[in-house]
């Protein structure tokens, strides 16, 4: 391997221990860390809604599991505060 | 109105310590009868007052609106995205939402739970505390 290489391949290796790091440092830990890019980042979209977007429509399941209904169904006459979450 | 979406840190990926600490262990849904089951864990053992509503496994809503971890959004009476809130967990920001909702519709006081034990872990809490709006002008 040539100097090149040498000092190509350390200045990675020197980024990613850094990046892994500050990742540890704000997920919580190094488990966290390796979750968050596993677990997490696969799904996290900043999304195209805007303010004043049309606010789209989806099919959503009752509590009893077997109703439907949409959520543009709820958004007549009155605003609707829209939370999602889960439990965990 | 709430919307439960996929898992955030189940059991078999990215579990935390503060879900074992909050026995909130589950694995992350396969089925739709296993989302259900969660979401009504959820609101029974936090007697949940408020509707709620559970994305399918097409994951339609939470595609829709890039929901996932979490997140609020504020649709006005004519069907326009009227308050974009930022992605969870980092900006996710419900005071920032009644806020929103005070200065367009007035302030409501909003009474504290009564002991702890009525309070729900952080994420529930964070996906319960911007709901409470004008009861009168929010559904």
């Amino acid at each position: 391997m040539n100097r090149f290489w040498k000092w190509t391949v350390g200045i990675f290796g020197v980024l990613f221990l850094a990046a892994f790091t500050l990742l540890s440092f704000m997920a919580g830990s190094p488990k966290d860390a390796f979750g968050m890019v596993r677990y997490a980042l696969p799904h996290m979209h900043r999304g195209t809604l805007k303010v004043g977007s049309d606010a789209p429509d989806a099919r959503i399941v009752a509590l009893d599991g077997v109703s439907r209904f949409h959520i543009r169904e709820r958004t007549h006459e009155r605003p609707l505060v829209l939370v999602f979450g889960s439990f965990t | 109105m709430t919307v439960y979406v996929r898992e955030a840190h189940p059991t078999d990926e990215w579990q935390m310590k503060s879900n074992v600490k909050d026995d909130v262990c589950y694995a992350q849904p396969k089925t739709l009868e296993q989302r259900v089951a969660i979401a009504n864990d959820f609101t029974k053992r936090f007697k949940f007052p408020l509707p709620f509503g559970i994305d399918d496994m097409s994951n339609a809503a939470n595609d829709a609106y890039a929901a996932w971890p979490e997140r609020i959004y504020i649709i006005d009476e004519s069907g326009h995205i009227a308050y974009r809130g930022g992605m969870g967990p980092f900006n996710y920001k419900p005071e920032e939402a009644r806020e929103w909702l005070a200065a367009r519709y007035g302030a409501v006081k909003h009474e504290a739970p009564k002991s702890p034990a009525d309070a729900a872990p952080a994420s529930a809490t964070r996906a319960a505390a911007p709901t409470p709006a004008p009861t009168a002008a929010v559904k």
